[in-house]
């Protein structure tokens, strides 16, 4: 399956084709988790992401797809669910960032509960929001001051890597008994 | 006579001893500490409101496959419900059969000093069944609590059971673990219980 999401059409520069191409970079690296659980929030950078999941070939049997109303409520869910040793992947954009922050301070960090979310990038290059770069341009100082440790995949990282050191993010979150995001640039830069 | 707080945290203790059951924190925490003890099936949200039925939620999703016929059970206080009310709506989708949810609802905010919440203009159980739970009932009185604590034992989830209490509190000790012990010590009870 994960080549079949890797087949992606012919390389361009064209906005579309670089989100489609990364997308499935995306999609490859968190089917190679393999979740049980694919929580998610809504977001239009995401669709490609989340539609593999909601309706396409990621949707199987045995495994839950279901949104978020928040992402506090995503942080707290998916803490249970990791307790209860169920494989999860929190899939949601950057600028929800500052709903979580008490959530994941007060539950998954102090309580040691790994825990995985790739997290959309907005605000940058391609973005067609004139406001969302308040909040997006300071996710990496809000995380840090946070102390949630995080990894950044953009255009510095070789498309083929993607899904790779998607999957050792989550590794990494269970070697380090914590909560780790992936930031994912789909958009550009 | 109004049911107190701690009536309902012994008989639940004793009705569910080996389901997991989540703490919602402060007074309801350290009253369920004095009257049955540090139990390893216990999981309490320390700080937080508006967690702990979010947290169980996932609990209860991730036990229901392996555990069939054991409950998730959930303490949750008013206004630490309201603050995320939104789960209402998620647990009334995703239907977990295994999780019972008892709010003990005060009309205050306790803990902090005895503000009120907005519950006493709220019929919480017409919210949970318009959300799509499987069921619901308010209970208040001794009687009530007692068949309802029973009838939550083998009722079709997810449930969701309105305690109206006073607001009668044990004096109490603080509680001081280490939270990464209370996530340890539950992770294992439950592979034991497995």
């Amino acid at each position: 399956m994960i080549d079949d999401v890797l087949a992606a059409p012919a390389a361009t520069d064209s906005q579309e084709d670089l989100l489609d191409r990364r997308s499935r970079a995306v999609i490859a690296g968190i089917e190679a988790i393999d979740p049980a659980f694919v929580l998610h929030l809504a977001s239009s950078t995401l669709k490609i992401v989340l539609d593999h999941f909601i309706s396409g070939l990621g949707a199987r049997d045995g495994r839950r797809v279901f949104a978020m109303p928040r992402e506090e409520e995503g942080i707290c869910i998916a803490t249970g669910l990791e307790l209860a040793d169920s494989r999860t992947v929190l899939i949601f954009q950057d600028n929800g960032i500052g709903n979580l922050l008490t959530a994941l301070l007060t539950l998954p960090q102090p309580y040691h509960v790994p825990l995985f979310g790739v997290v959309t990038r907005r605000g940058g290059l391609g973005e067609y929001n004139s406001m969302i770069h308040t909040i997006s341009e300071r996710s990496e100082a809000l995380l840090d001051a946070a102390g949630v440790r995080w990894f950044q995949l953009d255009t510095r990282t070789p498309i083929d890597r993607w899904a790779v050191e998607i999957e050792r993010a989550w590794q990494f979150s269970r070697t380090t008994h914590r909560p780790v995001f992936v930031l994912v640039n789909l958009m550009g830069g | 006579m109004a049911i107190e707080r701690a009536d309902v945290l012994r008989l639940v203790d004793a009705a569910f001893p080996d389901s997991a059951i989540v703490l919602t924190l402060g007074g309801t925490a350290r009253e369920m500490l004095a009257v049955a003890g540090r139990k390893p099936n216990h999981i309490i949200s320390l700080d937080a409101m508006g967690q702990t039925v979010s947290l169980a939620l996932g609990l209860a999703l991730g036990l229901e496959a392996e555990r069939p016929n054991e409950k998730l059970v959930v303490i949750e206080g008013d206004g630490a419900l309201i603050m995320g009310l939104s789960v209402m709506s998620t647990v009334g989708h995703l239907k977990p059969r295994n999780l019972v949810v008892f709010l003990l609802d005060n009309n205050v905010y306790l803990a902090t000093g005895g503000q009120p919440t907005a519950s006493s203009d709220m019929d919480m159980v017409a919210v949970a069944e318009a959300c799509g739970w499987a069921t619901g009932r308010d209970v208040r009185t001794a009687d009530e609590l007692a068949a309802a604590v029973a009838w939550a034992g083998s009722a079709d989830g997810p449930v969701f059971i309105r305690v109206h209490i006073g607001v009668a509190q044990l004096k109490t000790n603080y509680f001081l673990e280490d939270p990464a012990v209370l996530a340890e010590d539950f992770r294992r009870w439950l592979k034991a219980a497995q």
